[in-house]
């Protein structure tokens, strides 16, 4: 009965009551979307809009769109199995693009593509080939939500996405029998309308349920901020982040009703990973739920009944949700406009967060320490100071200025930089960059610290700043900019791999694994800089998390001075991670991250790996201190 | 006008130790200006606080006594010293600086249409009086000037108690005039800070312990130590981890902040999460086997060495000075 | 309550300590400054006292035109107005004139409460709210780390040597010198600091206040001190050394 035909059977003739059927289901399907998707459009248009979003420079959001949309490589390098069976959904959606048309248009006899015909018989295969990809991709995907179960997909079972999924394998199927049976047969009319009731069905389900992403992602790619973890300046003296609904800006409400619940975001996250209450996929699905109840009119506060404060203030910064999410919503300006609501209006008391914020509202550095330290230790190891001739100013920070370990890094960089011949020299003064305070949503102080530190490199004329911390480089280049011009600012790492050829190579087989910052690496995207100069003092091993993937050493986002982690210790579940390489050494290059791995490494005892900054690798190489 | 006029405090029955260094600095304000030096004891009971104090080379001892004067207020003790004053009419007005007497010095010297020097940590040609500006890191010299006497208070170790000279001197009596609706004040028993929770914070002596003690079984010789000094036990943060003293006691970034008059820092290698922790403490001693230690940079003592040996040595050193 | 808290702007806490070139002061060009740290606490407590019992809070402070970021720092953590005596010359004012020019001031508010922080961070007197207490008539306590309004006036928690208190009942109006530490400290907010630029800065000059400012405690010259703050390793076997730190800690350091 069911053979193969090599044509794809359409019923030949519609009656009338048939075609009026059609029209009036259409009708009533369309209108049943629009009435769910007009309202989401009518909250997007209605939240305020984005003051800092520039539509131009536009090749970048083209460029990303279709790697990211068309080509799907985000969501096929980051989970590559189920990211593949999602692709051959997607383009499987694409190609029936006119497959869909000619499918309604032929039930009103308005149909435009002959099967029979070369162009008809290549498209419909074409098309037969997508849809074979999508049903066997849709299947797999089901069989994954439904029997393998992982955790980032949530406790919950989604009927509603298996209910979707089956609806897109009928869809799938009822095409692909549509080749094994003739035009005439009563069975053609059967599949074909099996087939439209079943897209009608689809239909006003998209906007009720996350296949809203079909419509709203491809616009969230291509609408994203422009910068990664780019946090909006406030705008006049009444915006205060992200407090209430009227805060919500139109991006903001794009993205969180673009989210697909995928779990990608909270699956490489440091807090969801260690036990704590945060969970970055909820955070977003928490604002939807604010939208859906509330609105973005509401003067409810978003921190309480749809989000936790806690939740809020677990965030390292790291960047792992926002560099993982394939329909491009940004969290960390969400994050950190729901810590500014907070801060910035006094609502967020926490004894640590007020200390660091007292200590940087009226001295220089985070720690709280008298700037005379960094004087002192400025003349212990005879730093030469910034006078406006040498090349480069050397950036020391709150970690190189005060922190036992960061003064060795920093001392061993200056001895690289001098065997080098590179001529630098360090300011007199220097106040906190500001990147713990500007996680933490202090609007205040991080303009009095980025403001002060702008004036010193204008009276200094500082042209190129080089520093050994992802933090200060990333908040001079990037945050600094909303009051003032920064000077130019690398990372060391930038700095040595450039005169790697001049270093010293250390043969000696020493595994060293390297770990790579989240403000390197993710917001940077400096991965191979630093390796470069690993491979210099011994054999690279990488972590089973690297590069993008690389799992925070948890002192981000103002973290590190604030109390008691809930839950396991994020720098202890990433040290383990380094230990359990076998590597000889732990590289890093942040001071921060030294910081961290310090004590969670001396835990493990005598036989636990060695800690050095690629500063110190690269130090320990060169030739006996002679003159410097 | 009558010459030096040094105001005793008690403490338990007896003139305070800084009373008596109060004494010392007067005899030498005395030598250097070739005034005569006095006490003037103040209180209810007085009798035994005089006949001590009258057993150094003093010219008089006034007792001032009145039964209103039992517990001390502001406004009892400035009326007293007030009507002694201006009835002896002194040149000098010399006290010890403690809490008391900074909480009624300054009223009584106002009263008088004077100011306090207070806090004097020495005497120069003049006389002109040091005393610490800018938390230590400057000294100022005053000098007094117009008429009237002059109120100075010494600060605690300033003077040496045991140089107070001995001699003998004449004991006499002045009655103040006070009435009870004139003491605005109502002072309560005095009480201790809650005894059970560990208060890190307001501890004056503190010895920290840290990854140096190695063995849970070696804390106790640390908990000697500070015993001796009457301290409390605090520690770096991977001795709380470990389970080895209880996390209230840690001392650090993510723990309690202290500022202690001494602090004693025993195989704490000085991590900057500590250092902050500490860096209100008025006098850091560290005692570590390691020279290149951090701690060393922040420490105004330190000790290089065996723990283990180090302390028990510095815990008999302190009982036997306690004798 | 009508509380005035009077606070003073100083030399922040790890500023560089140069002499300036008459010898007589510290060299002020280059100077960052702040607000004192205990008139943080005694503006705290005033604050909390407020959200309490509801009232009003004013700031008042002396000196010349660079206290006003202090100002505005004390309005943007809640005080709702402040009170500026213009004075150029507060440094040759001893610690009684100094005083004088604050009653003046003070004296037209009729307030329930005056605070003043414990002593400040460049002269350390301690002395100018129990002076200002004299001045007033008012009674007063100083050392205060906790204050209560009762029925009959305040009950406040004075701190005492070696780790003992005492509470002392006292009737309003009062003046209480704050000492550090007894609250936690509320930090500066962006709302805060938007919200102060519509508040009240009344400014007055010392001249308007029309007080006698002859100094009676003249401070004739300053000078670094000898010793410079630097690690004393102590030498010998432990027992020479615990005898070596045993002495110092009891006559150079003067701690036990």
């Amino acid at each position: 009965m069911l053979a193969f035909t090599a044509t794809l059977a359409e019923p030949q003739h519609f009656s009338l009551v048939e075609k009026l059927l059609l029209v009036v289901l259409v009708a009533a399907s369309a209108a049943a979307f629009w009435r769910r998707f007009g309202v989401v459009l009518d909250k997007i248009l209605k939240s305020k809009k984005d003051p800092s979003f520039h539509l131009f420079p536009i090749g970048k959001r083209v460029w990303d769109f279709v790697c990211e949309v068309l080509f799907q490589t985000k969501v096929i390098r980051q989970r590559p199995l189920p990211g593949l069976a999602h692709a051959f959904v997607f383009w499987g959606f694409c190609a029936f693009v006119l497959v869909t048309l000619n499918h309604f248009a032929a039930g009103l006899g308005l149909g435009f593509l002959n099967p029979a015909s070369f162009f008809g018989r290549f498209y419909t295969y074409f098309a037969a080939v997508f849809a074979l990809a999508c049903a066997v991709g849709i299947f797999g995907l089901f069989v994954r939500r439904f029997l393998v179960r992982p955790k980032w997909l949530g406790k919950k079972l989604s009927w509603e996405s298996g209910f979707i999924a089956f609806l897109i394998f009928l869809l799938m199927v009822t095409y692909l029998a549509s080749f094994f049976v003739a035009d005439a047969d009563p069975a053609t009319r059967v599949l074909w309308w099996v087939h439209t009731l079943t897209l009608l069905t689809f239909l006003p389900i998209i906007p009720h349920t996350k296949h809203l992403h079909l419509i709203l992602s491809p616009a969230t790619v291509f609408l994203s901020r422009g910068g990664f973890s780019q946090i909006p300046p406030l705008v006049g003296d009444e915006d205060f982040g992200l407090i209430a609904g009227t805060d919500l800006t139109r991006l903001a409400t794009l993205q969180a009703y673009s989210c697909v619940e995928c779990g990608r975001c909270t699956e490489h996250c440091p807090a969801a990973n260690t036990g704590k209450l945060l969970n970055p996929k909820e955070i977003i699905l928490g604002l939807r739920g604010y939208l859906n109840d509330l609105g973005p009119a509401s003067e409810e506060p978003l921190l309480g009944k749809y989000n936790a404060q806690e939740a809020a203030f677990q965030c390292t910064t790291c960047g792992a949700c926002e560099f993982q999410c394939p329909v491009g919503i940004e969290h960390l300006p969400i994050i950190v406009g729901l810590r500014r609501g907070a801060v910035n209006t006094g609502a967020w008391e926490d004894e640590y967060g007020s200390k660091l914020f007292l200590a940087l509202e009226r001295g220089a550095n985070a720690h709280g320490l008298p700037a005379s330290e960094r004087d002192k230790f400025i003349e212990k190891i005879g730093l030469p100071i910034f006078d406006g001739t040498q090349e480069y100013c050397l950036w020391l920070g709150c970690m190189g200025g005060y922190d036992p370990k960061g003064r060795e890094i920093i001392a061993d960089f200056a001895r690289v930089m001098n065997f080098l011949g590179t001529s630098f020299g360090v300011l007199r003064k220097e106040k906190c960059c500001g990147d713990p305070v500007r996680r933490l949503g202090n609007d205040l102080v991080f303009q009095q610290l980025a403001e002060a530190n702008l004036e010193t490199f204008e009276q200094n004329k500082a042209k190129k700043i080089v520093s050994i911390c992802p933090h200060c480089v990333r908040t001079i280049q990037e945050d600094w900019k909303e009051f003032g011009t920064p000077p130019q600012v690398e990372h060391h790492s930038e700095f040595l791999a450039r005169h790697t050829d001049k270093l010293p190579k250390q043969a000696n087989g020493e595994t060293i694994v390297f770990h790579d910052p989240c403000y390197l690496g993710r917001y940077r995207n400096v991965y191979e800089q630093p390796r470069s100069v690993v491979a210099l003092a011994g054999e690279l091993v990488e972590a089973p998390r690297n590069h993008e993937r690389s799992f925070c050493c948890g002192a981000g986002g103002g973290l590190v001075f604030l109390g008691e982690e809930t839950g396991e210790r994020v720098s202890h579940v990433r040290a383990a991670e380094l230990v359990a390489t076998g590597a000889k050494t732990v590289g890093t290059a942040c001071p921060f991250c030294n910081s961290m791995f310090r004590d969670a490494l001396a835990e493990k005892g005598e036989g636990a790996p060695q800690l050095l900054d690629i500063a110190q690798l690269t130090a320990r190489g060169l030739p006996e201190r002679g003159a410097s | 006008m009558s010459g030096i006029w040094v105001v005793i405090e008690e403490r338990d029955g007896r003139a305070s130790r800084i009373s008596l260094e109060a004494i010392a600095a007067g005899q030498k304000l005395a030598a250097l200006t070739g005034l005569a030096v006095n006490a003037v004891v103040i209180g209810a009971q007085t009798e035994p606080l005089a006949a001590e104090v009258a057993a150094k080379a003093l010219g008089k001892v006034v007792r001032t006594e009145h039964p209103l004067l039992a517990a001390y207020t502001a406004d009892g003790f400035t009326l007293a010293l007030q009507q002694f004053i201006e009835a002896e009419r002194p040149d000098y007005v010399v006290f010890p600086h403690t809490y008391q007497v900074r909480d009624y010095a300054p009223k009584l010297a106002a009263r008088l249409g004077q100011v306090l020097i207070g806090d004097v940590t020495g005497f120069a040609e003049g006389p002109v009086f040091v005393r610490q500006l800018m938390q230590g890191r400057l000294n100022g010299s005053y000098r007094h000037s117009g008429n009237g006497p002059c109120f100075v208070s010494v600060q605690a170790g300033a003077f040496r108690a045991d140089e107070a000279q001995a001699g003998t001197a004449a004991i006499s009596d002045f009655v103040p005039a006070i009435e009870p609706a004139q003491i605005r004040t109502k002072p309560s028993e005095r009480f201790r800070g809650a005894a059970q929770t560990v208060d890190l914070g307001s501890a004056q002596m503190i010895v920290g312990v840290g990854r140096g003690i190695k063995d849970p079984a070696n804390i106790p010789i640390a908990q000697e130590l500070a015993t001796a000094l009457g301290a409390e036990l605090g520690a770096s943060r991977p001795i709380c981890d470990n389970g080895w003293l209880p996390m209230e006691r840690q001392i650090g970034s993510s723990g309690q902040t202290i500022s202690p008059k001494l602090y004693l820092a025993v195989g704490i290698s000085g991590a900057i999460q500590h250092l902050v922790g500490i860096k209100g403490s008025q006098c850091v001693v560290a005692i570590n086997k390691d020279p290149d230690a951090p701690i060393f940079e922040v420490a105004d003592y330190g000790i290089v060495g065996d723990l283990m040996e180090v302390v028990p040595a510095l815990t008999e050193a302190l009982k036997a000075a306690k004798q | 309550m009508k509380i005035i808290v009077a606070i003073k702007q100083v030399p922040e806490r790890d500023a560089q300590v140069r002499i300036d070139a008459a010898g007589k002061w510290i060299e002020e060009s280059g100077l960052q400054y702040a607000l004192n740290e205990s008139d943080a606490y005694a503006l705290e407590e005033a604050l909390q006292l407020k959200e309490k019992h509801g009232g009003e809070v004013v700031v008042l402070t002396a000196g010349p035109e660079r206290v006003g970021p202090t100002i505005r720092e004390a309005l943007a953590k809640g005080a709702d107005r402040a009170i500026h005596i213009d004075c150029a010359d507060l440094g040759s004012r001893d610690a009684l004139g100094v005083a004088k020019l604050l009653a003046a001031a003070v004296k037209p508010e009729n307030p329930d409460l005056v605070l003043t922080g414990l002593q400040s961070d460049d002269l350390g007197q301690g002395q100018t709210g129990v002076i200002l207490a004299e001045l007033l008539g008012l009674p007063h306590s100083s050392l205060i780390l906790h204050v209560e309004k009762t029925d009959t006036g305040l009950t406040v928690k004075r701190e005492l040597e070696e780790g003992w208190f005492r509470t002392i009942e006292l009737p309003t109006p009062a003046v209480l010198t704050i000492q550090s530490g007894g609250n936690k400290l509320r930090y500066a907010t962006l709302m805060g600091i938007k919200r102060a630029k519509t508040k009240e800065v009344r400014t007055v000059t010392a001249a308007e206040l029309a007080v006698d400012s002859a100094p009676v405690a003249v401070l004739e010259r300053v000078a670094l001190p000898q010793k410079q703050k630097s690690t004393q390793i102590l030498p010998g076997n432990p027992k020479e050394a615990a005898a070596a730190l045993v002495e110092k800690l009891k006559f150079e350091a003067r701690v036990l």
